[in-house]
């Protein structure tokens, strides 16, 4: 590959009515590369995901995939090369969990039906879920729910993938297995771009952590530096109190 | 609901006594619906192949069984007498007032039919359009906010193509089919079935979480993929109750259709009785026959609800 950027944002500015959410924000990321995306609430952590594969738009600025301008892509062909991971899971309510993952590879990739189940059996087996693809969602705990939302996502080959504070919604217990989860995809090399206040997990997976506060980035760079020496107080202030609040699982 | 009652001792039907408490509920329902439909289908048969078991229009058991019974009854048990005269009375005109059931029967299937393929649509363009949405608003409006009678009188005597369009069919009146007036009315029930089971549905749709729109579209599907295969799926089992009531409403104002010349139910139940003075009498029994179809309804409907029921879907319990 040549050296463009897997992901570059570019000046993005986005706001809400009167409320400018970013001001301004840029980053790039490179193929394998996880990237922990903090910030206070309310400092537009997940607009900014949002804005990556367009399930928001964006008054001025550019995303790069490939190089190519995401504003030039066909949405739909976007968010298939980008996988996103919610917070409150979003599964199809009225799916089977092998049926969450069979949806996209059916109606996008125009999949058929046994390659389909074929491909998502593989995901779900990745995600330790293999025994559980007949059940519904209502059927399923948080953990597993948000595993299935991640199988879903894997399915569809994306180039990267976002996950918007994936383990946020879920009781403690639960949480372990899908940062374990998580953990296993950023070994196997997967670009992953975590929106999460789950310091252990970025002090030991992330390549680089970004401290978006006020709508700009104030702060990136890699776990070591960011933990232990960053540039601002206001850096520190934050990655402190979260790992006091949210400690260090998994 | 009628569960309910059932539901409070379930352990009872299955454990051991297969008559008794919810089992014994279904069995009777089972009963007298099989009892039922078959006697109308039986006479449907007997009455459309010319008279095969007794001559069309003619009773299985004549009046003059019940007023023979009635005569064995002591005068000292009046509800026993009064009730085999009554029979008496039913047993004659039955046969003419369910072979003119099977065309309210008709009106009632094949409009809401029709107006749910138009109604679905309607009901996504009313939540997701913009122009369309004020289409579809401004349309719901129109139908549900006048009578419907007045629909079926403009679509009839207003707009003379309509009925003359539909006689010129060659097929029109023909064998089994029904004359234009009938087509007529379907096209003004469907029309304006169409808006109520827009309003259910939209309900529906707007009671699935937007989220659910937004993670198809995060997959990569467009929005109308995003609806038909993330969003219906769902707002169509939350729509069942609601549509259920607009099935029984339009099997009760199919009887407008009289007032367009219509021989349905209500109107042989009138002109029977312009004949013989016993207007009571034949709207009552009219009234059974209705009531005989609404109770089919409501329960077929229950069924389908289970049968298509999801975990974590279409109950109001779970969510």
């Amino acid at each position: 590959m040549s050296d463009v950027p897997l992901l570059r944002a570019e000046n993005i500015h986005k706001r809400f009515g009167d409320e400018q959410v970013l001001r301004g924000v840029s980053f790039e990321m490179d193929t394998q590369d996880v990237q922990v995306l903090v910030g206070s609430s309310g400092s537009g952590k997940s607009t900014l995901l949002r804005c990556i594969n367009r399930l928001a738009e964006f008054e001025e600025g550019e995303v790069y995939l490939d190089g190519t301008p995401t504003s030039e892509m066909d949405v739909n062909e976007l968010r298939q090369q980008v996988g996103m991971v919610f917070q409150d899971f979003n599964l199809f309510a009225h799916l089977t969990a092998v049926e969450n993952v069979t949806l996209g590879l059916r109606r996008v990739l125009g999949q058929s039906k046994a390659d389909a189940e074929t491909r998502a059996m593989r995901e779900l087996e990745q995600v330790g879920l293999a025994d559980q693809a007949d059940s519904y969602p209502a059927e399923l705990s948080g953990g597993q729910k948000q595993r299935v939302g991640i199988a879903r996502a894997l399915a569809m080959d994306p180039k990267l993938m976002l996950f918007d504070e994936p383990t946020s919604a879920l009781d403690p217990e639960l949480i372990g297995e899908v940062l374990g989860v998580m953990r296993d995809l950023a070994e196997g090399g997967m670009t992953m771009l975590c929106v999460t206040h789950e310091m252990g997990f970025a002090r030991q997976v992330a390549t680089d952590i970004m401290f978006l506060e006020g709508g700009t980035i104030v702060e990136h760079g890699p776990p070591e530096q960011m933990f232990d020496h960053p540039e601002h107080e206001r850096t520190k202030q934050f990655l402190e109190r979260l790992t006091t609040l949210h400690g260090d699982h998994g | 609901m009628a569960e309910s009652a059932t539901a409070a001792a379930p352990a009872e039907g299955s454990a051991g006594a297969p008559w008794r408490g919810r089992n014994r509920i279904t069995l009777a329902k089972w009963a007298v619906g099989l009892a039922f439909w078959g006697w109308v289908l039986l006479r449907w048969l007997n009455d459309w192949l010319g008279g095969v078991l007794v001559p069309p229009g003619e009773p299985f058991l004549q009046a003059a069984v019940f007023t023979g019974l009635e005569a064995g009854v002591p005068d000292a048990i009046p509800v026993v007498n009064d009730a085999l005269v009554g029979l008496a009375f039913a047993v004659e005109f039955l046969p003419r007032l369910v072979n003119a059931m099977w065309l309210t029967v008709i009106l009632t299937v094949v409009s809401i039919a029709i107006g749910f393929v138009i109604a679905v649509p309607l009901a996504a363009a009313r939540v997701y359009g913009r122009v369309w949405a004020v289409v579809s608003l401004a349309y719901v409006e129109l139908l549900r906010g006048t009578p419907l009678l007045a629909q079926l009188f403009v679509l009839y005597y207003g707009l003379p193509w309509l009925p003359t369009f539909f006689r010129e069919l060659p097929w029109v009146g023909a064998g089994f089919l029904p004359g234009q007036a009938v087509f007529v009315a379907v096209v003004g029930f469907t029309l304006n079935s169409a808006a109520y089971q827009a309003e259910y549905i939209r309900g529906a749709i707007e009671s699935v979480d937007t989220r659910q729109l937004q993670a198809a579209r995060a997959v990569g599907l467009d929005q109308v993929e995003g609806i038909r295969f993330v969003v219906l799926p769902q707002a169509l089992r939350y729509a069942i109750p609601g549509w259920t009531n607009e099935l029984v409403y339009l099997i009760k104002y199919s009887s407008l259709a009289a007032f367009i010349t219509v021989p349905e139910l209500f109107q042989a139940a009138g002109r029977i009785a312009s004949q013989n003075y016993r207007y009571t009498a034949l709207f009552v029994i009219a009234g059974i026959l209705y009531l005989g179809l609404v109770i089919t309804a409501t329960n077929v409907m229950e069924r389908v609800g289970e049968t298509v029921s999801i975990p974590g879907v279409g109950t109001a319990a779970e969510r």
